[in-house]
């Protein structure tokens, strides 16, 4: 690992010199002064250490980064281009600040609260910060450190949100090089239902790093559909945390989806603490040329009756390289817990890597737990049919890339998602004919 | 339509196939007949273009153009259609899809526009009932938890929307039962045509007394070594293939 010191200048300055919200809560300065204690005595992620041993965050210390930026907006018409929902309530981030001309936040529907974060801090102390771990290697602390903006979005008991919200975070090339330090809190209280698109977003090519925290606290039997479409530069630096407590009947349907970025990663996070609450874990990941995709997800079913579905799709080519690691902990007492995992990878270049590792803890001794990861290419037999009805071979391999990863879009159930999220696929991945 | 001249194939760099001769006019349905491994898949997929067999001698002229230049897809849009004897499950591509673009393949190389949406779905529709095929399996994936009767029927569904000029029909009775040999036999009765010819591959005599064939060619050891027509496969059925091996080569009835 590079020094300490040296990784730690360029975020250890923007601390004093941005303001950041909420620095009149005890509470909270007291949080930031640990993470900001956490941060200098381990730095970032170094490769020895196992969960970081296939990503390297080297290159992302050494960009030099900066933290200030110049305001931009875009017209509406612009904006309807770049999100992905037509309809829906949109929260719009640009360049790392909350654009609010853009955003839908006040007059929304009964029981429905959209706030930026700044704006919810106040009333955030039981929730900021419980979901995840400041210790864990990674950026938590950094987060915590810096985090500027964010969404906070509540849903009263019972309520049962009409129209999805779209998160819509946006870099542009006006603000090159530019970090952002977002933390999300969702917060779904009992029996109510929302459902959630985190959109990530670059307008060109142009360098940059979103280290954004997303905690999602769900009450009893709350529903929350929560998707993630990242499509950012390929110089973009991606790093997030998606982490939840779930109580009892609650249902956590998770679609995490990679497309873009130089780097990305995701540690996702899923604590089944009450009986019967439900977790999926969908993602899909579409890499190639020098792209670097992580993803990291752990369940813990720490309760019993607790059910976990997870479903994670790669596609890989040119010199692409995939990171996926599995974990599911079924804790002691968590008897009849029945998970389902499966990482699948097709890789189309002889010189794209997979590391897929699944890892099972399990201390409970009746439970129901199936996991699997395959790596394999396009099967000739099936090229073969399919030129032989007559299309040609580019048109067979990109719709059988199609076919492989199209089952992660099939198990969305809403029809505008999976319609939206659709279309931004096939622009990926012709579906061939 | 089809001139198959001394064919010559090897897999593996085995020789399967040992001078084929064979000619198909418009409008005849021809079958061979033969014991297992003789060499009638190998020869399915030589037509059909199929990686891995290498033709070392003789030739395949096709509508007066050689056959064995043309990629499988070439070969496809031409006309020639192989319903395989094992057909593959493709996860991810429905039934109606994998139609759509084999026809508009077809309909690309001669020049016409995609077919319309409307037009096509009254086409399959219309060509479904000839294989007695419900119309859930337009939606289904590719063969994806078909049973062995469906896959056939399947296959004979895409002849039918693809309307080829040459098909090649390998043990498409192997696997079904009375019934479902039936329903595959009609679809194929009801496809023949002046202009169409269809090679049908088969291991047993019972497909013939549903499809009658103007010629029947027994393959042994990868050559043709008897040729006549209906009344042989009778014969064969009575005596088995036992005697083929004995048979003088190329033989004629
Ligand atoms: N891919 C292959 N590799 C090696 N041998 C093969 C291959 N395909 C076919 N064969 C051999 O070629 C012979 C003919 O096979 P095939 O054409 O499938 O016969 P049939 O369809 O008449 O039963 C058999 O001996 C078989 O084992
Ligand atoms: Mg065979």
């Amino acid at each position: 690992m590079k020094q300490l010191t040296e990784i730690t200048t360029p975020f250890g300055e923007v601390a004093a010199a941005k303001p950041l919200p909420g620095t009149e809560l005890g509470w909270l300065q007291q949080l930031r002064d640990q993470a900001k204690a956490q941060f200098e005595r381990h730095g970032l992620p170094a490769k020895k250490v196992e969960d970081w041993k296939y990503t390297s965050l080297w290159q992302l210390s050494q960009e030099g980064f900066s933290h200030d930026a110049n305001e931009v907006s875009l017209g509406k018409t612009e904006l309807a281009h770049v999100a992905a929902l037509e309809d829906a309530y949109r929260f719009v981030i640009i360049d790392g600040r909350l654009n609010a001309v853009l955003s839908e936040i006040d007059n929304l529907e009964a029981g429905l609260s959209i706030k930026p974060l700044a704006e919810a801090l106040d009333q955030a102390e039981n929730m900021l910060g419980d979901q995840i771990d400041l210790e864990k290697p990674g950026l938590n602390a950094i987060n915590t450190m810096l985090m500027h903006d964010g969404l906070a979005l509540h849903v009263e008991a019972g309520q049962k949100i009409s129209k999805p919200i779209e998160l819509l975070v946006i870099s542009t090339a006006e603000n090159p090089k530019l970090a952002s330090h977002l933390r999300n809190l969702i917060q779904v209280d009992a029996d109510a239902e929302v459902t959630l698109l985190e959109h990530y977003v670059s307008l060109a090519e142009t360098a940059g790093f979103t280290d954004v925290v997303t905690e999602v606290k769900l009450a009893e039997n709350a529903r929350l559909n929560h998707f993630k479409l990242q499509h950012e530069s390929l110089a973009h630096y991606h790093i997030a945390t998606l982490a939840s407590k779930q109580a009892a009947g609650s249902i956590w349907n998770t679609n995490n989806i990679s497309l873009g970025g130089k780097l990305a990663r995701n540690d996702i996070h899923s604590q089944l603490l009450g009986e019967e609450a439900h977790v999926t874990l969908d993602g899909l990941y579409l890499v190639t040329g020098d792209q670097h995709v992580d993803n990291h997800t752990r369940i813990d079913h720490a309760a019993p009756n607790t059910t976990s579905d997870e479903v994670y799709k790669g596609v890989l080519d040119g010199n692409s390289h995939a990171v996926f690691n599995g974990k599911v902990n079924v804790h002691k007492d968590a008897q009849k817990t029945d998970s389902s995992q499966s990482n699948k990878n097709l890789l189309l270049s002889r010189s794209c890597e997979i590391d897929t590792k699944p890892e099972l803890e399990i201390y409970a001794d009746d439970v129901k737990c199936a996991h699997g990861s395959t790596v394999g290419q396009i099967d000739e037999q099936h090229l073969f049919f399919l030129r032989a009805r007559g299309l040609d071979e580019t048109a067979a391999r990109s719709l059988l890339t199609y076919a492989f990863a199209v089952d992660v879009l099939q198990r969305i159930k809403s029809a505008p998602m999976r319609q939206a999220l659709s279309n931004v696929i096939e622009k990926r991945l012709p579906k061939g004919a | 339509m089809l001139e198959i001249k001394n064919l010559h194939a090897s897999v593996g760099g085995k020789e399967i196939l040992r001078g084929i001769n064979m000619s198909v006019n418009p409008g005849e349905v021809h079958a061979i007949m033969g014991p297992n491994g003789a060499g009638k898949s190998t020869l399915s997929n030589v037509l059909a273009g199929r990686e891995g067999y290498e033709v070392t001698q003789g030739e395949v002229i096709y509508k007066g153009e050689n056959l064995l230049e043309l990629e499988p897809e070439e070969r496809a849009q031409r006309g020639v259609f192989l319903a395989f004897q094992y057909p593959v499950e493709i996860p991810g591509v429905s039934n109606i899809y994998l139609l759509k673009a084999a026809l508009n393949a077809v309909r690309k190389y001669q020049g016409l526009e995609e077919v319309d949406a409307i037009d096509f779905l009254n086409l399959v529709r219309d060509r479904m009932k000839l294989v007695k095929m419900d119309e859930q399996f337009l939606h289904r994936n590719v063969n994806e938890g078909f049973s062995g009767g469906e896959k056939k029927r399947n296959e004979i569904l895409q002849m039918a929307v693809l309307e080829p000029a040459l098909a090649i029909l390998d043990e498409t009775d192997s696997g079904l039962d009375i019934d479902a040999l039936r329903v595959v036999a009609e679809g194929v009765n009801a496809l023949r045509a002046e202009d169409r010819s269809i090679v049908m591959i088969t291991h047993y005599q019972r497909l013939l007394d549903h499809i009658v064939p103007d010629f029947v060619h027994v393959l042994s050891e990868g050559r043709i070594v008897k040729s006549g027509d209906k009344e042989l496969a009778k014969e064969l059925e009575k005596s088995g293939y036992s005697w083929v091996h004995d048979a003088p080569e190329g033989q004629t009835a």
